[in-house]
């Protein structure tokens, strides 16, 4: 399950697992979006590669306006960006910074 | 007259199960006549028809022509009723264009909704009737029997409509001969529609197939030789297809390409994405381009093919067996693993940029380099290792291959793949993702010391794995065919009885080569055993007379004469059986 509550700023804040079965639903969320994309991972437990393409298309389209950063990112999904290289795509901070 | 025998009774009776109901909520009066032998014949003939192996839109025609035939109507037509869109749709009716419409409409959908017959005996005055199917086809429907066709599990299958009897209008006994047809048609009908279906599936499947074939078979089928090194690559898709590759192109000057690939998620997209990719780098590579260009390149065209959220993270390397140095490019694959001899360590190099595909790039980041000395191990998985889900939720994780690195990096680099997939097999139920291993292993300087490792499941069957372990270990080590036999013999032998008697169970029994100083030393480790001194058992007398020998107390007594130094060690289950061959070079 993947839950995606949009705060009063705009950030989109996370729970749950960003898997193949839940890209569809963050895509859709993501589509919403205009500018910059700000996405609180504080309770987001995982990230697949699906989840990943996901938020490389969101780049792709908001690069020129902001992108994407992704803020509150755990230990375990940090090292799917580093191991993926995808941290040098996305801005990210991670938990406690 | 005509007396209906039990075949047709049966028939009769079967379509009068689908429609009785309607026609009892129709208030109608049931006519009971006899069918006559004509409409015998004509009823036998469309059931013989209906039985032949058409294709649905064959069947529909024959459906609606035996229709007009056995009840004597000017035309028919046929809708079939989809369920999930809860529409109806005419794929046949005679001279028309396919149509669709909601199965809530008309006459036919009072018949999708009450599953009833319904005649209608002057359609023009019928306020339900829907006269714009007449202006499409010209046809003008003076009356109309309109039937559900209800299918063997009670599902509606679609309605049937009769159209214009030849003479006057259709009467009690037509609705019953119509009545029976339709459960005929019906249950063909499905029949065909299932069958359909099924086709469609397997042809699907035997795509897939053909598309696993291609991609497979862009995989080297052997390993390159390289002065000094070994090397190795396997892929394992998930999938019948997977988003994984690697490939491996000897240069000139004992260089060699070494790539692998893992596409966004398993499949036929993925599977052309990176057999793409890898099409590319080959003639990129042939074409003597330089590392740098070719993964530029291949980036940007695969950037540009790519849809927006597919990427391949890879890795683009040229090994160089003279220098020692793996130059590479490590677009999103990571981490990459360096075992270091000397160290007994494991570095963890992470991508040199981001995966390929992801975005055009004008200058590549610098390429790395790695330093191999003697015995080093450098280790490409794909995440399907990293990422094998645990029993717990857990994953198989970076640190568990690393201490099978450290601990089995001897291992030729076939049998350390095997063991690394085999390990997280054992840890965790199924295979989530494609999992693809390149071992690249520079050999120790001291090839004396190399050990061949096998873990044998405890069956007789495990023999040859333990007899090609050996005959690799021997080709490696180049060493006497003729000091081979023994081994094999003195390993079968002793094996055989850890089978036999051993503790069963799935605990493995472990078999370890070790090269020594004009010697080859052999262990057998069965951790799960009684105490069985296979050095201590009694001789033999080869000697005796045929008819006082016994088979199968041979082995052990040959063992002494064919190898040297044969022990045994007992301590808390496990027992420990070693010995020695001597060997000549050749």
């Amino acid at each position: 399950m993947l839950e995606i509550e949009q705060r009063a700023d705009g950030t989109l804040a996370l729970a749950g697992r960003l898997d193949a079965a839940q890209a569809p639903k963050m895509q859709a969320a993501l589509d919403a979006l205009t500018g910059a994309a700000r996405l609180d991972c504080a309770r987001l437990e995982y990230v697949s590669s699906a989840g990943l393409g996901v938020l490389l298309k969101t780049q792709k389209r908001l690069g020129a306006t902001g992108g994407v950063t992704l803020v509150n990112v755990n230990a375990h999904i940090l090292d799917v960006f580093r191991y993926s290289g995808f941290d040098q795509i996305f801005r990210i901070e991670a938990a406690g910074a | 007259m005509f007396s209906a025998p039990g075949p047709l009774r049966s028939l009769y009776t079967a379509g009068l199960q689908g429609a009785e109901r309607g026609m009892l909520e129709a208030k109608r009066e049931v006519v009971p006549r006899t069918i006559g032998p004509e409409e015998l014949t004509r009823v036998l003939d469309v059931t013989r028809k209906l039985a032949a192996r058409f294709d649905l839109a064959t069947m529909l025609t024959e459906v609606v022509r035996a229709a007009e035939a056995v009840i004597q109507a000017e035309g028919g037509s046929l809708w079939l009723y989809e369920k999930e869109r809860n529409e109806v749709v005419m794929r046949v009716a005679t001279g028309m264009e396919p149509l669709r419409m909601p199965a809530d409409r008309g006459i036919v959908g009072e018949c999708v909704r009450t599953r009833a017959i319904i005649n209608v005996p002057d359609c023009y005055a019928d306020p339900r009737f829907n006269q714009a199917i007449d202006k499409r086809s010209g046809f003008r429907t003076r009356c109309m029997l309109t039937l559900p066709l209800v299918g063997h599990d009670d599902t509606l299958v679609g309605v049937l409509q009769i159209l214009n009897k030849r003479r006057g209008v259709f009467d009690a006994h037509d609705e019953q001969l119509a009545a029976a047809l339709a459960a005929q048609c019906a249950v063909a009908l499905q029949r065909v529609q299932m069958i359909e279906a099924l086709v469609a599936g397997e042809r699907l499947k035997q795509e897939i197939a053909v598309a696993r074939e291609i991609q497979m078979g862009t995989l080297p089928s052997t390993m390159p030789t390289l002065p000094g090194y070994e090397v190795f690559g396997a892929v394992h898709p998930a999938d019948e297809t997977g988003g994984d590759t690697f490939d491996f192109t000897a240069l000139p000057g004992d260089r060699l390409f070494v790539m692998m690939g893992d596409a966004t998620g398993h499949g036929i997209g993925p599977a052309l994405s990176v057999t793409q990719m890898q099409a590319m780098l080959r003639l990129a590579v042939r074409l003597d381009a330089g590392l740098d260009a070719a993964y530029r390149h291949v980036n940007n065209q695969l950037a540009h093919d790519l849809p927006p959220e597919r990427f391949v993270t890879g890795f683009i390397g040229v090994l160089d067996a003279r220098a020692h140095v793996l130059e590479f490019h490590a677009p999103g694959q990571g981490p990459i693993l360096h075992f270091r001899a000397a160290a007994g360590a494991v570095d963890r190099g992470m991508p040199t940029t981001f995966p390929l595909g992801a975005f055009p790039i004008d200058q590549p980041k610098p390429s790395r380099k790695l330093q191999l000395a003697p015995g080093d191990v450098v280790a490409l998985i794909s995440d399907g290792i990293f990422e094998w889900p645990g029993p717990d939720g857990g994953e198989f994780g970076v640190e568990r291959v690393e201490a099978l690195l450290r601990e089995h990096y001897r291992l030729p680099a076939a049998q350390l793949a095997a063991l690394i997939h085999e390990r997280a097999r054992a840890f965790g139920a199924a295979q989530a993702d494609d999992v693809t291993l390149v071992i690249l292993h520079r050999l120790a300087a001291d090839a004396d010391a190399d050990v061949a490792e096998a873990e044998l499941p405890r069956e007789f069957a495990a023999l040859d794995a333990a007899v090609a372990l050996v005959r690799e270990f021997w080709q490696r080590h180049r060493l006497a065919d003729a000091d081979r036999f023994a081994v094999d013999f003195a390993i079968e032998e002793l094996f055989t009885n850890m089978v036999k008697y051993g503790g069963g169970g799935t605990t493995r029994i472990r078999l370890r080569l070790t090269r020594e100083p004009g010697a080859v030393a052999v262990l057998l480790v069965d951790p799960d055993s009684a105490r069985f001194d296979p050095t201590a058992a009694r001789p033999v007398d080869l000697a005796a007379p045929l008819e006082k020998r016994t088979p199968g107390r041979l082995g052990l007594p040959l063992i002494h004469k064919l190898v040297d130094d044969f022990a045994f060690d007992y301590a808390g289950r496990e027992s420990r059986i070693s010995f020695r061959k001597r060997t000549g070079s050749t």
